[in-house]
């Protein structure tokens, strides 16, 4: 059995030079055994960012939706108010006043028929 | 890596080898450098602060203000709304500098156009003005100029289509600044009742008025927080990072009808506003049944001599001797404690002193002299609001006993004032609006109590109440003596959903039995169909009330001044219909130092009249049911 010495490491590392200068390293290492796991670790990285820039576009999205939305709830607060605003019960009848109508508030109370 | 690996015999390069081999040293290196590069960079290098700020996406905390909850009256109807108001502003320097001048002149020539639709639309300026201002701000490099009044959605849409400010913020200088306020779609009605709430901006320290003010953590909600990074795209929120979701406020649901606030503000306004001496008035309407106020009005003059304004709540802000309209918490007193069986009991009616004080009612004389008589029914006395007889009847039954010595002899004096403290008449209760008086209620313990004192409480002065507190009292007389706690909020909902029902609550189950309570209901109607009140006599049902009219002091303790002016406080309080009472009602008319008089009987009796005939007309409890005939066929 081969016992390792501190000199070794020295003969490592020189390998591994010549290696990298001859463009063996990866070669040497017998990446290819790894490459389907190389590549699927690609792909993962490259999934990552094109959702990242689909979740970007998406909230991008979002925002300009919820700008649209304040915008609509703006337009329907300030309808509701000028539509409550002409509703006040004298409003109604100085308005039917103006405008001639024999409909004014009632004299006498409602008759309801009870079943 | 192997350290058996065997060098391989030395291949003769071709040409293209050395040239791909040479290739591939030099990448090596790159990637080097590269790699050093990169761990540095990482490691020492540090960037100058200004071109970091610059490079780096910001990624700010943006707070997400909350929607602010409505208010809705009893029916749903929307009290107060939140919508944004609109503020231009103008940057007059906007391509001031790049501009040739042909440019300018049309620039300037636009801006002329601009002036002419900003004072066709705001009206404060002439477009002359308005093109001076852009102009000489322009002059004079100005790049924030005010350009007219805060403007709703409506104005806004039309000021920016505007020439040159259509052209957009870079080349007009447009600056538009929005901020959300509170509207009120009934203006003026119930105001101070609902209330607002002032934002820090405001000097004013009391900030939280009305319902809005006491409501103000239902209704304000809970603010959001998201984080914001500028993209590409835009400054979009960071999906990375925490989200805090806004909380809206919850809505307020309240007792208040807001037709019936419409029909008391204008009844109220009506009688007082023809009336330069009085400085308020107010009128509360209240569900028999249940306690909770239909309306609420309070009007006060503004600055002294101004129109009339919700600017100060009288109802629950203001006590005051009450006057006669407390004889009938004296009356309900010896009633509940058996002095008095019947109102046709009688008390002598000669001079009208009033034994062991020095009350003296001029009126009892003349009521002998009309009527023949030497002796008074307690029945006419509250008819005709006699002093004499609420004084005697409170001094006789509850006087203190001098024989027993200096500060002895109390009891039934002490016992008195404790029935007008469980009439819930001595105590703020708890209420849904801040500021509810303490009523003043004297003690004979105290060195301050003088002998006419028992006497003139019986009569209504003396003490202090608020109107709110005398509504209550007789509206538990309405409720045959289950007295109800007065209340405006009917719930707290989350769209539409009640989260919160509060509605409701007793006061005091019984201040009387139902046999006192009756009884007093008779001497109430007795007041509208024979007595002070006859304005109400004829009103389209029939009411039972009672009018009261005090005098405010002055300062040297007088009831009026060196001219002999009064300060009036009238106030009629009642229920209808009298038999089977639905609502209870008061209203109150303070004055200035006048020469006229303001009687109980008559404006407020007047408003309260108009009231009932319009709320008889559409209230559903007055409405009369036909009874279908099951036994009648149709062809």
């Amino acid at each position: 059995m081969k016992t390792w010495k501190l000199a070794d490491i020295g003969l490592f590392f020189k390998n591994s030079f010549q290696a990298v200068l001859r463009g063996e390293f990866l070669l040497r290492l017998n990446i290819g055994r790894y490459f389907i796991h190389i590549a699927y670790t690609f792909l993962l990285f490259g999934l990552a960012i094109w959702f990242s820039l689909m979740i970007e576009t998406t909230m991008s999205k979002v925002e300009k939706n919820k700008a649209v939305l304040k915008e609509l709830e703006i337009v329907h607060s300030q309808k509701v108010f000028e539509i409550v605003n002409v509703s006040r019960r004298s409003s109604v009848e100085q308005m039917l006043g103006e405008l001639g109508s024999r409909v004014g508030e009632p004299d006498k109370p409602a008759t309801t028929v009870k079943r | 890596m192997s350290t058996e690996a065997t060098t391989p015999k030395p291949k003769k390069r071709d040409r293209i080898g050395v040239i791909l081999y040479l290739l591939y040293v030099l990448l090596l290196i790159a990637s080097l450098v590269l790699i050093l590069r990169l761990a540095g960079i990482q490691l020492f290098w540090k960037p100058d602060p200004k071109i970091a700020d610059a490079l780096t996406p910001s990624n700010t905390v943006s707070v997400i203000e909350p929607a602010r909850g409505n208010i809705l009256d009893a029916e749903g109807r929307l009290l107060a709304i939140s919508c944004p108001i609109y503020q231009f502003y103008m940057d007059c320097t906007v391509l001031k500098d790049t501009n040739t001048p042909e440019q300018e002149q049309a620039w300037l020539g636009k801006a002329r156009q601009l002036a002419e639709g900003l004072a066709a639309e705001f009206g404060d300026k002439t477009a002359d003005q308005y093109y001076k201002l852009i102009k000489d701000s322009r002059a004079a490099g100005k790049k924030y100029v005010r350009i007219g009044r805060p403007v709703d959605r409506n104005v806004y849409n039309r000021v920016i289509e505007l020439p040159l400010f259509r052209e957009g913020r870079y080349r007009s200088g447009m600056i538009v600044e929005q901020e959300h306020i509170r509207q009120y779609p009934y203006g003026k009605l119930a105001r101070r009742t609902i209330g607002f709430v002032r934002n820090n901006k405001s000097q004013v320290t009391n900030t939280h008025i009305g319902l809005e003010g006491k409501f103000d953590y239902v209704l304000h909600g809970q603010e959001g927080r998201e984080w914001m990074r500028v993209t590409d795209y835009g400054r979009v929120r960071n999906s990375d990072s925490a989200y805090v979701k806004a909380m809206d406020g919850k809505d307020l649901r309240i007792t208040l009808n807001i037709d019936y606030q419409d029909i008391a503000d204008k009844a109220l306004r009506e009688q007082i506003t023809e009336e330069p001496d009085l400085e308020g008035a107010c009128l509360v309407l209240m569900e028999v049944s249940t306690g909770a106020i239909r309306a609420m009005v309070n009007l006060v003059r503004e600055d002294g001599t101004g129109p009339f304004e919700e600017i100060q709540n009288l109802a629950i802000g203001r006590k005051g001797e009450p006057g006669s309209v407390f004889k009938t918490v004296t009356l309900m007193s010896v009633l509940n404690d058996g002095f008095v069986r019947s109102l046709d009991e009688t008390l002598p009616a000669t001079n009208g002193n009033v034994a062991g004080t020095s009350i003296r009612d001029a009126h009892i004389p003349d009521f002998a002299r009309q009527h023949k008589t030497n002796r008074i029914s307690i029945l006419d006395g509250f008819k005709i609001s006699s002093n004499y007889v609420f004084a005697t009847l409170a001094v006789k039954n509850y006087g203190i006993d001098k024989s027993k010595g200096r500060g002895k002899g109390l009891e039934k004096t002490e016992r008195f004032l404790q029935n007008i403290y469980n009439y819930k008449l001595g105590e703020a209760f708890a209420f849904d609006l801040d500021g509810l008086q303490t009523p003043t209620i004297p003690s004979p313990a105290t060195r301050y109590w003088t002998d006419t004192d028992l006497g003139s409480i019986g009569f209504g002065y003396s003490t202090e109440e608020t109107p709110l507190h005398i509504l209550t009292f007789y509206n538990a007389i309405a409720n045959k003596g289950r007295m109800m706690k007065p209340y405006l909020v009917e719930d707290i909902e989350e769209r539409g959903i009640v989260t919160e029902r509060r509605g409701p609550a007793v006061l005091n189950a019984a201040v009387c039995s139902k046999a006192v309570a009756d009884t007093i209901t008779r001497a109430l109607k007795a007041v509208t169909e024979e007595g002070t009140a006859k304005r109400l006599k004829d009103a389209k049902c029939a009411v039972a009330g009672k009018t009261g009219t005090s005098f405010g002091t002055y300062a040297n303790g007088q009831y009026q001044d060196a001219q002999g002016r009064r300060k009036y406080q009238g106030t009629f309080v009642g229920f209808f219909p009298a038999d089977a009472p639905q609502y209870s009602i008061i209203c109150t008319v303070y004055s200035k130092p006048t020469g006229k008089q303001f009687q109980g009987g008559g404006i407020p009796a007047r408003a309260i009249r108009t009231v009932i005939d319009k709320l008889y007309n559409i209230d559903p409890c007055f409405r009369e049911q036909l009874k279908r005939n099951p036994t009648a066929t149709t062809k």
